[in-house]
């Protein structure tokens, strides 16, 4: 029966409605085994409620979810034994380390050889067997948390936002451990706020907004079809340009270094930004004209504008 | 067939084992929490037991002024000192009695008049019935305890009268108990107290636990983990009854040991334990659900536990209540419990026992299989 499902996930015109709201909005898609698959999309958007009904945990308000070929909601006690879950804030049992914490999942897993001082030794955590989860520091916790996900060899892992809330060097430490899982051909579908993070770890990306998917491909083909405007850099200590250019029309904001960033839609709009300064007699120290980023497709196709959060202000948040 | 049950059954027992292994490391790493467990009821048995030991077979205290001083009185004072209930003070008789006893916070002088010895020989000489040599008693109406006292030392002198008379009493009482052997308030008392204490501790455990786990998301994160409800409320009931056992056990190892209690151990007790876990247990998982949020649950468990715990006779019995607080008390689980441990540890009652035991294991079923339909163990929290 499952041998024929190509595909580790199914999902289709999958709804969750909470008192009016649409937390997930009749998406469909689909997960190829061995594939990577990022959520990307910005609070309250809707990937956890997506991945919970996905992994067993939430029930559907309507739609059809297929995990390895097997229906969620008929089969959960089918599915489990096959997946692994980080959800999102991991937690566990205050008083009990890390070698026995993993002991316990693997119980209850029962009766299967986990390797636990191999996975110990996947996440890092080999001078942290003894110590108890609550005096773990939230990365570590996190790694914790990655390492009881495997206890039972999944052949999909979902992540909850891995990353969020650690330090870049406990990221990087994170995207090491999921780039090995998915070299070992495992499935992994994972949300995340970080466009970096997809890019780097993931196949395809769907970017989910307000329940709904409003773009999905592979991270390259995602700048591609979307990148289809420049971004302007202003280097300026003339306080008067921010105000010209936005009288122009357009819609600057400052980011993390105080520069000025807009947002173009035409190359020419390029050359009429610039003699409009110039003729307004303000001065600028630097310029640089380029294609988005992938963080800037994302905010443009989560929020349309980059108003609401440059890269540089959600970073800080 | 067959080996799939069992395939399953040891599944089941595999699970439930870890979670057992868990519970009990988290509780002996927190040494506070262990202390309070082992000791509270401890603290209560040695509290109770002390006040009310001396209830049992209290010495008095009695102060005597003897102002006659003659041979007479002082046999009257010997008598009572034989009489073993008392501890004797004498007053001086140049003193001011009622001075004395409040200066001295006395609320009991027995005065021996100056005239007894002349009055007693007047009285056997004349063999007048109608009047009585009298002795004055000094009193404190407003001091607790003190008719107790006087009528302790009314039976002794009546005692004395008696013998002194020379003739054999009339009627004899001769006390029948309706339990088999007579039994001491301690006695009474520890049950209740192993059943009270096994009742908050399951109830707050479960409450506690669960609403923490919930919260923190643990709980969701075992959703994705082959355990089922079931299993979580067993491992739940197992946990706290292994809890039980050892606090029951230190309860009553204080109570052999310090009051010498004289209660019957059989397999009553483990049967009204168990009962007592499942039943509260059941309960907190329930109200774990319904509260939703921490506080709540344990407000909940909190307005469900104070009743129970006055009401059920816990401290005393039932049949000292109101007739309508009695009626009341026999919709309590818990006084199940305390009836049923009592019937079978005081008064090795196995009849009354088990009709207690049905009662009981009736609620603890119902709670247990409602626990089981609406625990969660799901990320659905609203
Ligand atoms: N149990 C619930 N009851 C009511 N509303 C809910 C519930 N769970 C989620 N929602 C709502 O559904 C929407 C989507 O929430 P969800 O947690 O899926 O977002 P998210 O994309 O994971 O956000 P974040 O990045 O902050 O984790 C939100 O508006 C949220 O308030
Ligand atoms: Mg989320």
């Amino acid at each position: 029966m499952t041998l024929n499902s190509e595909y580790a996930i199914e999902v289709h015109n999958l709804t969750k409605r909470y008192k009016g709201l649409s937390a997930v909005d009749n998406i469909s898609f689909t997960v190829k085994r061995g594939e990577v698959f990022a959520l990307l999309g910005p609070n309250g958007a809707g990937k956890t409620t997506t991945v919970e009904i996905i992994d067993t945990i939430r029930k559907p308000t309507s739609g059809k979810v297929t995990l390895l070929g097997m229906d969620v909601t008929r089969k959960k006690y089918n599915i489990i034994p096959r997946i692994g879950v980080l959800p999102q804030g991991f937690s566990s049992f205050d008083r009990i380390t890390v070698k026995e914490t993993l002991q316990y999942y693997s119980r209850l897993f029962c009766c299967r050889k986990t390797d636990i001082d191999g996975l110990i030794a996947i996440v890092n955590l080999k001078d942290k067997v003894k110590v108890q989860y609550k005096n773990l520091s939230g990365g570590l916790k996190q790694r914790l948390g990655i390492a009881v996900a495997l206890v039972n060899d999944p052949e999909i892992v979902f992540l909850d936002e891995p990353t969020t809330g650690l330090d870049p060097r406990a990221r990087r430490a994170v995207w090491d451990v999921l780039l090995g899982l998915k070299k070992k051909g495992k499935t992994l579908f994972l949300t995340t706020h970080y466009m970096e993070e997809a890019e780097l770890l993931a196949d395809t990306v769907a970017i989910v907004k307000r329940g709904k998917i409003t773009a999905m491909g592979s991270p390259g083909e995602l700048i591609e079809s979307n990148a289809d405007y420049l971004v302007v850099m202003l280097k300026s200590v003339d306080e008067n340009v921010f105000d010209m250019v936005r009288k122009m029309g357009f819609a600057p904001v400052y980011d993390s270094h105080g520069d000025i960033r807009v947002r173009l839609d035409r190359t020419d709009d390029v050359r009429r930004l610039l003699n409009a300064i110039e003729a307004g007699g303000a001065s600028f120290t630097g310029l640089d004209v380029r294609k988005p980023n992938l963080e800037e497709v994302f905010l443009k196709l989560t929020d349309e504008t980059l108003v609401e959060g440059s890269a540089g202000i959600k970073e800080a948040q | 067939m067959n080996l799939h049950i069992m395939n399953g059954a040891i599944i089941r027992a595999n699970i439930i084992w870890a979670n057992i292994i868990v519970s009990i490391k988290s509780f002996y790493r927190e040494k506070t929490v262990v202390f309070f467990r082992l000791a509270f009821p401890v603290i209560l048995i040695l509290v109770f037991g002390t006040i009310f030991m001396e209830r049992d077979n209290e010495i008095f205290e009695l102060s005597i002024q003897d102002l006659n001083r003659t041979p007479s009185s002082e046999k009257l004072v010997e008598a009572i000192r034989l009489s073993k209930r008392f501890k004797m003070t004498p007053v001086p008789p140049a003193a001011d009695a009622k001075q004395y006893a409040k200066a001295n916070k006395r609320n009991l002088i027995v005065i021996i008049p100056k005239d007894f010895e002349m009055s007693l020989m007047q009285k056997m000489g004349s063999n007048d019935f109608d009047t009585a040599v009298s002795l004055t008693q000094l009193y404190d109406p407003g001091s607790f305890g003190v008719t107790t006292k006087i009528g302790v030392l009314d039976m002794v002198l009546a005692g004395i009268n008696q013998e002194m008379s020379g003739k054999p009493p009339l009627i004899v009482p001769e006390p029948v108990s309706v339990l088999k052997k007579k039994y001491r308030f301690i006695e009474f008392f520890v049950p209740g107290v192993i059943a009270m204490a096994v009742m908050t501790a399951s109830l707050f455990g479960a409450v506690n636990v669960n609403a923490e786990l919930l919260q923190k998301g643990v709980i969701r994160k075992l959703c994705t983990t082959p355990i089922t409800r079931m299993d979580w409320i067993l491992s739940n009931v197992f946990y706290q009854f292994i809890l039980a056992v050892l606090s029951t056990a230190v309860m009553l190892l204080v109570s052999y040991i310090v009051f010498n209690v004289n209660l019957e151990i059989n397999a009553w007790l483990v049967v009204f334990v168990a009962l007592d876990v499942f039943s509260f247990v059941g309960l907190g998982m329930i109200l774990t659900r319904v509260a939703k949020e921490a506080e709540s649950a344990s407000a909940a468990a909190d307005a469900l536990m104070f009743p129970m715990m006055f009401l059920s006779g816990t401290f005393f019995p039932v049949e000292m209540m109101p007739e309508f607080l009695q009626k009341f008390a026999r919709v309590l689980p818990l006084y199940y419990v305390n009836e049923g441990l009592r019937a079978a540890m005081v008064a090795a009652d196995h009849m009354a026992a088990l009709k207690c035991a049905l009662f009981i294991g009736a609620f603890a079923a119902v709670v247990f299989v409602l626990g089981t339909m609406i625990t969660t163990l799901g990320g659905e929290t609203a």
